[in-house]
């Protein structure tokens, strides 16, 4: 089955003055639908630089990124911009929820950047909330909820707009064990029974017994590759 | 994204509140001062033609004669019936303008001499707003004259005293004295002295005038003397040829000029008002958007374009000035529907703005396209104020504005 993502040759470089700072080396990388992956490594060896690119968030200084059969490191800002919204759903480490939205104004944002009408948002955002077990703070906006919750209600966010995959940095990084565990727990649900594609950056040990494949990282380079679990 | 926009305003309550009320404080400014504009451009219109009427009928070509006779209408009776007729109630006022030498206790000047008789609710009118001491000549009167101020102090007569007058006329120079029964409020500098229409024909020309006067009473300010290019057409087509028919603007087109240029300066005076305010719009939103730059870092990376997020920092300028411009406008109207009531100067200013023509009681009177002027400012500056915080906003970095930190 052809890849989800495919990076070939990727490269990204910082110029300071006459000082160049390697992020990410050569990386040939693929994500494929269905996977669960993460990629793992100290802080600084590019797991979020890669994410970054493979997202069109950012674009390499050399290399290519495609998303199925449409390169897309070559694309204007408006143009990632589309297809981050058609196609990506994105967690962050610090939740980044807008704090004058409720928790299911949060869940429907992307939908509503994608400009489907209110009613068919709010309960495509509402099922989303269900699926994470957070449906009775749907009132709730984000200072009134605790971190696990707030990080549930971004994954709600990515999920209800129906991504090929979701990016998720860091996402238990904020979180105390228990909470991160159950957040981890919802993630799992939703890749084995709702098909979810995701590609975590993560150093965090709990997330990696569960992940299916972790892809190590070193000085902007993959070191290593390996599957854990059958796909 | 309206919703959004809407409680971002919120966020600073104390910061949004103060902005809404200095752009409230600008468009109540806005509209009194509009108000207040049209209260005086109509008060000088009101001033002007009760002095002279809305109309005035001349011999054709009067402004290049120079020999007194041939500036006399020799059928004044008939012209003004004719002008009567067709002037839509308008009442016609006969006058003879004579160029003269007056001479008082201790020195002579020359003076432009006016014999009129005007209709009872004109003369009233006119006594109000000019006649400071005595009383204005009746018709018949050939004993009685009224000097302005400046001219009776220039010759240094006062009430009761005899001046005596010498004109050219149609039979040689007239010589005649008076009584001096009146003195006129007239702008410093004005010598005119004005008799009754029968004592000045009796000076300079039997049964002539040099001018009729046409006053509308229906015409109380500059909005209806839109009506009056039609009504000057009609006369002029209906007097043939012989006869100038002007109206005020083309008899003074000074003070028309004047009073035309009021609207637009005060158009642009507001318009530096707004400008003042929308500075302070654009510091508001401007530091909403630094306060929210991992926000918008974060809208960037979910996938919103430039346009979607120029199109929220833009409705929370909206909402500032609209909010704003919302409460100023119900203040601002309050204030003018009370100064359409009548409103005056303290005694102080009032006696110095009389000076200029300014009635005591004046009204304040708003049209709606300066109403619109105001609205189309504060949307104006809404969103002129939003540009540059737009710009920051879009031209974020998404990766670099989400891992910002105030």
């Amino acid at each position: 089955m052809p890849a989800l993502i495919t990076a070939r040759r990727l490269e990204k470089t910082y110029t300071t003055g006459d000082t160049i700072t390697y992020a990410l080396r050569d990386v040939d990388f693929e994500v494929h639908r269905g996977a669960f992956t993460a990629l793992a490594g100290p802080s600084g060896s590019g797991k979020s630089t890669l994410l970054h690119l493979l997202s069109g968030l950012d674009r390499p200084t050399r290399g290519e990124v495609w998303l199925e059969d449409t390169r897309i490191d070559n694309l204007g800002t408006a143009q990632r911009a589309n297809l981050r919204l058609a196609h990506f759903g994105f967690v962050f480490q610090a939740y980044n929820l807008i704090p004058v939205l409720t928790a299911l104004e949060n869940a429907a944002f992307v939908l509503e950047l994608q400009g489907v009408p209110k009613r068919e948002r709010e309960a495509t955002a509402m099922h989303a909330l269900e699926v994470l077990g957070i449906a009775e703070y749907r009132d709730r906006r984000p200072n009134q909820l605790s971190g696990g919750q707030q990080q549930r209600v971004a994954v709600a966010r990515a999920l209800a707009a129906n991504p090929k995959v979701i990016l998720a940095d860091e996402p238990t990084a904020n979180l105390d064990s228990k909470t991160g565990a159950a957040l981890i727990e919802h993630m799992k649900r939703l890749h084995r029974d709702e098909g979810v594609t995701f590609l975590f950056s993560t150093h965090d040990p709990r997330l990696l017994e569960h992940v299916d494949a972790i892809v190590e990282m070193e000085d902007g380079r993959i070191v290593r590759e390996r599957a854990l679990h059958a796909a | 994204m309206w919703t959004l926009a809407w409680r971002n305003v919120w966020r600073k309550k104390g910061r949004s509140v103060i902005t809404m009320s200095a752009v409230a404080l600008v468009v109540i400014l806005s509209l009194v001062y509009f108000a207040f504009g049209g209260a005086a451009r109509n008060a000088l219109y009101t001033s002007l033609t009760e002095a002279n009427g809305q109309l005035q009928v001349r011999v054709a070509g009067y402004r290049d004669l120079r020999e007194f006779g041939d500036l006399l209408m020799r059928d004044a009776g008939g012209v003004a019936a004719a002008v009567a007729a067709r002037s839509d109630g308008g009442l016609v006022v006969e006058a003879l303008d004579v160029l003269g030498l007056l001479e008082g206790n201790a020195r002579s000047r020359g003076v432009a001499l006016q014999g009129i008789d005007r209709p009872a609710e004109l003369q009233a009118a006119y006594a109000d707003g000019w006649l400071r001491e005595g009383r204005l000549p009746t018709a018949g009167d050939v004993e009685g004259i009224v000097l302005s101020v400046g001219l009776a102090r220039a010759i240094d007569v006062a009430m009761g005293d005899t001046v005596y007058v010498y004109a050219p006329g149609t039979e040689g120079y007239g010589a005649a004295g008076y009584t001096v029964i009146g003195l006129l409020d007239l702008p410093s500098g004005a010598h005119v002295a004005q008799l009754s229409l029968a004592a000045a024909q009796e000076l300079a020309a039997p049964d002539a005038v040099t001018r009729l006067e046409v006053h509308l009473p229906s015409f109380v300010t500059m909005e209806d003397d839109a009506a009056l290019p039609v009504l000057r057409a009609r006369l002029a087509e209906a007097l043939g040829g012989g006869y100038d028919v002007e109206t005020w603007r083309q008899a003074s087109p000074g003070m028309a000029s004047y009073l035309d240029l009021l609207g637009p300066m005060q158009a642009i005076v507001n318009g530096i008002f707004f400008i003042l305010a929308g500075l302070l719009v654009t510091n508001t939103v401007y530091l909403s958007v630094i306060e929210r730059v991992r926000e918008f870092g974060v809208i960037q990376a979910l996938g919103a374009r430039g346009r979607k997020i120029m199109a929220m920092v833009v409705a929370e300028s909206l909402f500032l000035c609209l909010v704003g411009a919302g409460a100023g406008s119900a203040v601002g109207l309050a204030i003018v529907a009370r100064m359409a009531q009548g409103f005056g100067f303290p005694a102080e200013i009032a006696a110095y703005v009389a000076e200029y023509g300014f009635p005591e009681v004046m009204y304040a009177s708003l049209s709606p396209d300066q109403l619109v002027v105001t609205v189309v400012f504060t949307l104006a500056i809404a969103v002129l104020a939003a540009i540059l915080p737009a710009f920051t906003a879009t031209h974020l970095e998404p990766i670099e504005a989400i891992r910002y930190t105030a």
